[in-house]
């Protein structure tokens, strides 16, 4: 009685999408993921960041069922997954790394198998085949066999195949690996607009490809949590925090740069000639002072950026710290 | 169980796609029609049921079945299909029990295909046509059986040719007991030969083939398809986890 009064409580109250506590798992002898807590809460973006091996992959398997863990729970709009694995496996949507790929069956052959397990059918499933096909811009090659397909659009049918049901939970592996600049916008776009609908995850280890679009980054490092912060926070431990990076065709005055006020350092750029990184001290806004530098100077500037710290940085410290 | 259908029609679009189950559906058809003639004076016996065609199935199946078993989990051949099958709101008894069915149905499909004999039987004097639907049951219920030591066998490993040879491999071993049986009689104490004889679906089948389609030897073949197809469950879901 008190399991089912407590099981109300938390569908009316508990906004928690996905919910780990003191998650481990033994590969072997090896330890892959060691005491990791975590919550989602929804309508949420979460970059999953961490460098090769960290153990994204993992997390993510873990939380789609694909791994049993070795000790901890996950729970997953309140089901656990190995005590109510159907249950939790309907909220969940899943792009594994590699896409989704199929000796014989066409896109549209996997998406309509997929919306088969979903329990869809009839029209209802038309129409969510198609506006998951039209979401990923598969229209094209519908019927193509998805083995003749490119790696990027296998990930494409993967993406689909996983947002078909509009899951409650996405989650997403490197789904960035390999994409063009103006796909990378597309991309953005497409997260946005999943965003307003369910909860989403994206393991990847190009970072600052994602930082426009999390909102909240968990770095993990060693199998370990490492941060768990909003992506501004995250960006604010970088040292090109408010950095302004220029670019000039006539050499650059470094000493005029170095003495204003707030400059910690420079930086030259060795493969791009010209280019200059003039860090701040934290707390100080360099910028328009070196607008001005700029101004009086009359340097002929190519390029002036302001940066919002550079994420792959800081992840990269912060997996050198559990290392050590 | 709600899945099952799914699977069901899933693995039956797969056999449809895939030349090799009509050409060893053909090969059955071509075989059974041929040897059963050639082999056996069914025209001189003048016995009014098919036994001569029906006794070369326990045969004819070392051929269909290893070939239909390499088809099973084809699908699930890709890591990534696999792996995105895992992760789906199926449990693995329906994904085995959906699988086995598709696969025994084009079993009962080359069999229902050998008609043409029943008719010219029918034709050329009284069939007694009783006994040959049960003797079209028996090796349905054979061919099931055996289907759910090929599912097993796909259990265990991945590799097609690995499954090929492992599923003919223990079809065979099994179509040969009572040969080895006999050769065992004096040398093994009695007990051991009577409850190998009892475990051998030759023998089984054979009773059926006569015409006495009892219902301890269709239990027989049922509980085999039961413990297989369990076997199989339980070894997936170790896997799995």
């Amino acid at each position: 009685m008190t399991g089912i009064f407590s099981y109300a409580l938390q569908n009316l109250f508990g906004k928690k999408m996905l919910e780990i506590s003191s998650l481990t798992k033994y590969q072997g002898k090896r330890t892959v993921i060691t005491d990791l807590s975590f919550f989602a809460q929804r309508q949420e973006c979460i970059g999953l960041f961490g460098e090769d091996g960290a153990g994204k992959t993992t997390l993510l398997n873990l939380i789609a069922g694909l791994v049993t863990p070795s000790g901890g729970h996950i729970n997953i709009q309140g089901f656990d997954t190995q005590t109510h694995p159907l249950q939790a496996r309907k909220a969940l949507g899943y792009q594994l790394q590699g896409g989704l790929s199929h000796h014989t069956m066409s896109v549209k052959g996997v998406l309509n198998f997929m919306a088969d397990i979903r329990g869809f059918s009839g029209a209802e499933k038309r129409s969510r085949v198609d506006r998951a096909a039209m979401r990923l811009e598969l229209s094209r090659v519908l019927n193509a066999p998805i083995d003749t397909l490119s790696l990027g659009l296998k990930r494409k049918v993967a993406i689909a195949q996983a947002i078909l049901h509009t899951p409650s939970l996405l989650l997403l592996d490197e789904p960035t690996e390999g994409l063009a600049t103006n796909q990378l916008l597309k991309f953005r776009t497409l997260i946005h607009s999943l965003t307003e609908e369910m909860t989403v995850i994206i393991a990847s280890r190009h970072c600052n490809e994602l930082s426009s679009i999390c909102t909240r980054a968990a770095v993990i490092a060693g199998g370990r949590l490492m941060a768990d912060t909003p992506l501004p926070d995250l960006q604010r431990h970088s040292r090109h925090f408010r950095a302004v990076t220029l670019a000039a065709e006539t050499p650059l005055d470094l000493l005029a740069l170095a003495v204003l006020p707030g400059v910690a350092g420079i930086e030259e750029d060795r493969h791009a000639p010209g280019t200059v990184t003039v860090l701040a001290m934290p707390g100080h806004n360099i910028y328009p002072a070196i607008n001005a530098l700029i101004a009086s100077r009359g340097w002929n500037i190519t390029s002036l950026n302001l940066e919002p710290g550079r994420l792959n940085e800081v992840v990269h410290h912060l997996s050198q710290e559990v290392s050590i | 169980m709600k899945m099952l259908p799914v699977i069901f029609k899933r693995q039956l679009t797969s056999y449809a796609c895939t030349p090799g189950t009509y050409l060893s559906v053909a090969a059955f058809l071509v075989l059974c029609a041929t040897l059963g003639v050639y082999t056996s004076q069914w025209l001189e016996r003048d016995s009014g049921n098919l036994q001569a065609f029906f006794q070369l199935h326990p045969w004819l199946y070392l051929l269909l079945i290893p070939t239909l078993s390499t088809q099973l989990w084809s699908d699930e051949r890709t890591a990534s299909l696999r792996d995105v099958m895992n992760t789906l709101p199926i449990t693995t008894f329906e994904r085995v029990i959906g699988k086995f069915l598709a696969a025994w149905v084009v079993c009962g499909i080359a069999l229902v295909l050998t008609f043409p004999t029943v008719i010219v039987a029918n034709y050329l004097g009284p069939a007694d046509n009783l006994v040959i639907t049960s003797q079209l049951l028996a090796s349905g219920l054979l061919a099931g059986s055996y289907l759910s030591v090929g599912c097993f066998i796909c259990a265990l490993t991945h590799r097609r040719v690995v499954i090929f040879l492992l599923t003919l491999g223990l079809l065979f071993i099994a179509s040969v007991l009572s040969s080895v049986l006999d050769s065992l009689e004096h040398q093994a104490p009695i007990w051991v030969i009577d409850s190998l004889m009892a475990l051998n679906p030759i023998s089984r089948f054979s009773t059926i083939d006569n015409g006495k389609l009892t219902l301890h030897d269709s239990l027989f073949f049922i509980s085999i398809i039961f413990a297989f197809l369990s076997a199989t469950t339980v070894i997936l879901n170790y896997k799995n986890s």
